[in-house]
């Protein structure tokens, strides 16, 4: 097991690295952003003495290990816009989404495990037909149109937020949580519904669950201990993945509802070219995925000894 | 017709060859007709008998076709030029000689988006296109060739799985200007790894088959192999993938575009009707500048959803019989 999770940890660490390189390459080529654009003009010597002082003028190598030593010890460089230091940015931003990921997780599971049991366990009723055709239909609807219905028809409706809402709102987060957790929640509930109920049907199927049945147990313990635990594996794996992409900001749903997250600060600092956070926003997103896909791994492997040992 | 349990490799899809293509044209008169061969490619009939019978795979194939007729034909049914911009009459609601109304620079909506329809079938169709060539190939490469070349395939293609499509997709179109061709590079630079994974998953169970072995011991390439016998037989998965990645590639420009990096603004597209409406959210009568986009987007990806499914279940009789 050990082996196991050391060989995971070192294809990680590798692609951390690898995507690191890429985003620095492409903030390379993004353009200078304290030139002059449009009509707001920059005397050269003004642009240069800029760049300078914030390291652009170094060859890129160099700029790049530069970077990454700061990275370790926390250091990520300064906001160009608002000169604040993009640790703080992040600090302020990570929270909000990882909550608004947890909401959404929570909201996922909730009706995805539940709609999935149901639809297994009452097969051909009239519950399975529904959760299917509603799942069915509810992937293929995409996130982005459900967040915008949902702005449209919902916001300022009751404890929904308005938006757009202008920055000295104060919303307190559960209210404003919860539209576009809902939205995120919508799709990755119908596949964990999906999945759910496939997994269930093809446990219940299976031998010990006839033996479970055939020494007399209870229906609610065959289902609720013995087949939910082995059922539960795919959809754990998908949970944890789901995760790992929620928590690397969903860049689209925060912006439709002005949510005050990870996703939101990058778009605005891709409007800006604001490199720095662009670059600190990519790593987290892309950390963010690589070690949830590394636990949901290992966590599989020690689910599923046929993992581990193949 | 008699055909060998699948070999223990356990690849969802694979057909039940044993050595491969077993069409022989010249047999001798006197012997029995030999089997026919099992390829997916090589079943077009069965395959569409056994589509046929998915209601929802019909209706998204309808869909499916009805895009593709709004693409060609476009020209020709489209009332107005979907460029043409008519500043007097802008967020017209429906009627008044515009079907669906006018959007906020005053272009007619029903012609936008059959323009919108035209962009969403070439860029899905090019950008899965590309993002087979570069990921099939890869995929096989890894899967046949196994060892070093594997690892190096795999690493590279989960540095590309690690970035979110859209945030990578972002990155190259600011880096390359906004612009069509922008953007179909950069959803196929992040939109290959599936097909990659898939096709070596794929490859890696075929390779153990006996046909495999055959060919190789009457002296066939590597190259012919992985050409003539393992790709027709890996191909089901990937060919299915393709078409859901067709309405995955859709809802990406869509969502560039929404946040103003896909393609160029004037030029209408349905991400970006959606994102012009935002302005006009709370004013009642003007919800006809998103709800037309909006559903052109959910048909589009639930056609192609419906038909990748059907795809599925009509390529693989096995897989029908599990629900």
């Amino acid at each position: 097991m050990g082996k196991f999770i050391l060989r995971r940890a070192a294809q990680a660490l590798l692609v951390i690295i690898g995507a690191t390189l890429l985003v620095f390459l492409a903030n390379f080529a993004f353009g200078d952003p304290f030139g002059s654009t449009g009509d707001r003009q920059v005397p050269p010597a003004i642009a240069a003495a800029n760049r300078a002082a914030f390291g652009l003028d170094q060859p890129l190598p160099l700029q790049y290990l530069t970077y990454m030593g700061n990275l370790f010890t926390g250091d990520l460089g300064v906001d160009y816009n608002q000169n604040r230091p993009v640790i703080e940015l992040l600090i302020e931003t990570v929270p909000n989404t990882a909550r608004l990921a947890l909401v959404a997780i929570v909201i996922d599971i909730f009706i995805g495990v539940t709609a999935g049991i149901i639809a297994a366990v009452k097969r051909y009723s009239f519950a399975d037909v529904l959760v299917t055709v509603v799942s069915t239909l509810a992937i293929g609807i995409p996130t982005f149109v459900i967040g915008f219905v949902l702005v449209a028809t919902l916001s300022g409706v009751g404890p929904f937020p308005t938006v757009p809402r202008s920055f000295t709102v104060e919303v307190p987060w559960y209210t404003e949580v919860l539209l576009p957790a809902f939205a995120l929640a919508i799709v990755d509930a119908a596949f964990v519904a999906r999945l759910m109920r496939g997994s269930m049907l093809e446990v219940l199927r299976s031998d010990y669950i006839r033996t479970a049945r055939a020494k007399g147990l209870s229906e609610r313990k065959v289902i609720g201990k013995h087949a939910l635990r082995n059922s539960m594996i795919p959809v754990i794996t998908y949970i944890g993945v789901s995760l790992g992409g929620l928590l690397g900001g969903a860049i689209i749903t925060e912006g439709i509802f002005q949510y005050p997250g990870v996703g939101y600060l990058l778009f605005r600092a891709i409007g800006a070219n604001n490199a720095p956070v662009i670059t600190a926003v990519v790593i987290f997103s892309v950390l963010a995925i690589v070690v949830l896909s590394l636990i949901v791994d290992i966590l599989y492997a020690y689910l599923d000894p046929r993992i581990r040992l193949s | 017709m008699t055909t060998l349990p699948p070999p223990t490799g356990g690849a969802p899809t694979e057909t039940t060859d044993v050595v491969g293509p077993t069409r022989s044209p010249a047999s001798p008169p006197t012997a029995a007709v030999p089997p026919k061969s099992r390829r997916p490619t090589g079943q077009f009939r069965d395959v569409w008998r056994r589509y046929r019978r998915n209601k929802l795979a019909l209706i998204g194939l309808g869909i499916v076709g009805l895009l593709v007729f709004l693409a060609i034909f476009e020209p020709f049914l489209t009332p107005y030029s979907p460029f043409e911009q008519n500043l007097l009459n802008t967020t017209a609601p429906p009627g008044n000689g515009h079907v669906f109304g006018t959007d906020v620079l005053g272009r007619d909506m029903l012609s936008a988006v059959i323009y919108g329809a035209k962009l969403a079938v070439i860029v899905g169709v090019v950008t899965v296109l590309a993002s087979l060539l570069v990921g099939v190939t890869l995929g096989a490469i890894a899967g046949f060739a196994g060892g070093a070349i594997d690892a190096v395939i795999a690493r590279v293609t989960d540095t590309f799985l690690a970035f979110p499509l859209l945030i990578g997709a972002i990155l190259i179109v600011r880096t390359f200007g906004a612009g069509i061709l922008p953007v179909i590079v950069a959803l196929a630079i992040f939109g290959w790894t599936t097909a990659a994974r898939l096709m070596r998953g794929q490859t890696l169970a075929l390779r153990e088959n006996e046909y495999v072995e055959a060919a190789r011991s009457i002296g066939a390439t590597n190259s012919r192999i992985l050409t003539r016998h393992i790709l027709p037989n890996a191909i089901a998965p990937v060919l299915v993938y393709s078409f859901t990645s067709i309405g995955v590639v859709v809802v990406a420009m869509a969502s560039l575009s929404y946040l103003g990096v896909g393609v160029p603004a004037d030029i209408p597209e349905w991400g970006r009707m959606i994102s012009q409406a935002n302005a006009f959210l709370r004013v009642p009568g003007k919800s006809h500048l998103w709800v037309f986009p909006s559903l052109a987007i959910v048909l589009t990806t639930l056609g192609f959803a419906f038909v990748a499914d059907g795809l599925r279940d009509a390529l693989d009789p096995k897989l029908r019989g599990r629900d």
